[in-house]
């Protein structure tokens, strides 16, 4: 028999394998166009992740809130989250975000654990653009990054601004008997279930927890007394008192507070209008203006709950009387002065 | 009958050819090219960026207040919505705005056909032919009773109070 | 028949199979960035987020409507819903209750998109 073109067994074997190893290999070639990049191929869902967790959670702890923790507890913070709170995504609160930009108090190695929370360490670079505020912390933007923009609105303190003197705040007549101490006290108080009634949303509310009190006095000079001789009044101390009206026999209880120490953290007093800080016993002539900011560093060491009734009280001290100020002006939502809602930009990137 | 020789050269060649193969294939996937795949990350940047626009233009400044949407939406001014949505959609935190553009419908429900209609609200600009695809977000609002109805509302909308659904169709031009 | 190198060539093959295993491998993950923002796209957080605050609003204005134009409502967002949502929405609301001193009403929302299935009490 002739057998030219006979081909061997073998290598009809050899040949199938070979083809069915190209066929295999051949239905792969779509896959390689899917775009293999391993490492960067995550970049846009863990920027999308950390814009997220900034904008849509208010961070852990929630009460006390993370923005009051000071260098020593930083270890304690296990998220930063800028929302009011978690019924409000989408509305930051001022305070958080001046917490969350500082200087030099987060390194870049916390920003890493507490919001961007990857296996590997990312490069970041977050930002934050309103039209007061311009805000940036990480590294210069690179060729190529993860990107995801959020548009928000933050929620600012408000101010309670004292201006021209009402009547309720007047001394009707000085030479009256009950007006012959020394004493001149103006009250400005908080009504912490008022100010915290929960039918009102957290993006809207006052809360001195969290949140500055701002307390400006201006005109002082209108209530200087008018039958003395005109000299300016004496701002002797201010002081704090509190009261819990759930108690059987409520008082007025002077809350320990380090009053002669000058601390910017806690407090902030500007007394005319200069850039002088004073501490709480200034004993300083006021002609123009009073200017108080709490601090919620501070309210956080009064141990107030939601039922207590904060009085801050401004002691104006002379013999004679050189003032004609007194009452209590309530720190509530018709008194505050609250500028709305102002809208901002973040933008997250990571590489 | 089967001749035997050469079966060494046979298994040599079978492997050389898929060693070849397999070098030939780590050498093509060394590459990376740009296809569709990779448009849906686009896609969700913009999809959200359009809700949050939505629900912050939802929200009032002021306690109490109605929201801009709705006034938008009420007095049918399509104009004040596009100019507010865009301004918001193309701030950038480096001060440089972004390129974005947007149109509107409005759905409602007409009751007494019990049909689902919808009218334009904001119509599209000239970069809608050959754009990039679109993205649609949506929002849900509350008009009050409308007296009188705004010009420019169809007919058989309904005055009294009802909820219409607004739908944003944004693209980067 | 020279039977000499068989194990050579038998180990080249066997590493041949085990190379092509791996590219495989490495094919198949190529897939995973691009799945996760499908992911993120496919679960309609700002529609539920939306829809319950529209049953907010309307359970605070029910109160002032007479009740044709409340079921008026109510069937704009169920039929709206269904048509250009894509989702069947059901909501309700009952009688208000006292929840820690305050009277709230509880309000039920269901919400299924076919891929999601949403359903919701919250004291309102």
């Amino acid at each position: 028999m002739a057998d030219d073109g006979v081909l061997s067994l073998d290598f009809l074997a050899g040949f199938t394998i070979f083809m069915l190893a190209l066929v295999m290999v051949l239905s792969m070639v779509p896959g390689l166009l899917a775009g293999l990049e391993s490492s960067g191929i995550d970049y846009d869902a863990v920027a999308y992740r950390t814009g997220v967790i900034l904008v849509e959670d208010p961070g852990w702890p929630a009460y006390p809130p993370w923005e009051l923790y000071d260098r020593d507890n930083k270890e304690e913070i296990q998220r930063m989250g800028l929302a009011v709170s978690k019924e409000t995504p989408n509305i930051l609160l001022s305070t958080k975000v001046e917490k969350f930009f500082e200087e030099s108090f987060f390194t870049s190695e916390d920003y890493r654990s507490k919001v961007i929370f990857g296996d590997i360490p990312y490069s970041y670079n977050i930002s934050l653009r309103s039209e007061t505020y311009n805000y940036m912390t990480g590294d210069p933007l690179p060729p190529g990054y993860g990107y995801i923009r959020r548009v928000v609105k933050i929620k600012e303190p408000g101010v309670a601004e004292i201006k021209s003197p009402g009547p309720e705040y007047v001394i009707p007549d000085p030479s009256a008997p009950e007006w012959n101490s020394t004493a001149r006290n103006f009250t400005v108080r908080l009504n912490f279930s008022q100010l915290l009634d929960p039918g009102r949303g957290p993006a809207y509310r006052i809360d001195p927890r969290t949140e500055p009190v701002n307390i400006t006095i201006t005109n002082f000079g209108e209530y200087r007394n008018i039958t003395g001789p005109s000299v300016n009044a004496t701002l002797h101390n201010v002081t704090f008192w509190k009261m819990d009206p759930t108690r059987p026999n409520p008082r007025f209880t002077r809350i320990p507070f380090s009053y002669d120490t000058i601390d910017a953290n806690l407090y902030t007093l500007h007394i005319n209008g200069t850039a002088d800080q004073h501490s709480l016993q200034p004993d300083v002539p006021v002609d123009s203006s009073i200017s108080l900011v709490l601090k919620p560093a501070a309210t956080s060491l009064f141990t107030l709950d939601q039922n207590s009734i904060l009085d801050i009280r401004f002691n104006f001290e002379d013999d004679p009387p050189r003032t004609n100020i007194t009452g209590t002006h309530p720190y509530d939502y018709t008194n505050v002065s609250h500028a709305g809602l102002k809208t901002a930009v973040l933008e997250v990137a990571i590489w | 009958m089967v001749n035997d020789a050469g079966q060494l050269y046979t298994m040599e060649g079978v492997a050389a050819g898929v060693i070849m193969l397999l070098a030939a294939y780590i050498v093509v996937s060394t590459t990376s090219i740009y296809t569709t795949g990779d448009t849906h990350i686009p896609d969700m940047q913009l999809e959200q960026l359009g809700s949050d626009v939505l629900a912050m233009m939802d929200a009032p400044d002021i306690n109490g207040t109605t929201s801009a949407l709705e006034t938008f939406v009420s007095t049918n001014n399509g104009t004040g919505f596009n100019s507010t949505f865009l301004g918001y959609c193309n701030a950038t935190t480096r001060g440089t705005l972004d390129n974005l553009h947007m149109s509107a419908n409005i759905t409602y429900r007409d009751a007494n056909a019990n049909k689902i209609n919808e009218y334009p609200f904001v119509a599209p600009d000239n970069t809608w032919t050959g754009r990039e695809s679109a993205v649609r977000a949506t929002r849900w609002v509350q008009l009050p009773k409308l007296s009188p109805k705004p010009v420019g509302m169809p007919g058989d909308m309904r005055t009294d109070p009802q909820a219409v659904l607004v739908e944003v169709l944004l693209w980067r031009a | 028949m020279n039977e000499e190198g068989q194990w050579i060539v038998l180990m080249g093959l066997l590493v041949a199979v085990a190379l092509f295993f791996l590219a495989l491998i490495i094919n198949q993950s190529a897939l995973v960035g691009q799945t996760t923002a499908e992911g993120v796209l496919e679960f309609p957080k700002n529609d539920i987020r939306d829809l319950r605050e529209a049953v907010f609003d309307y359970v605070d204005a029910a109160g002032a409507l007479d009740p044709i134009e409340r079921v008026d409502i109510e069937k704009d967002i169920i039929t709206i819903s269904l048509e250009r949502k894509n989702a069947v929405v059901q909501f309700g609301n009952g009688t208000p209750q006292d929840v820690s001193g305050r009277w709230l009403r509880p309000v039920d929302i269901h919400y299924n998109n076919g891929v999601t299935v949403y359903n919701e009490t919250v004291y309102y």
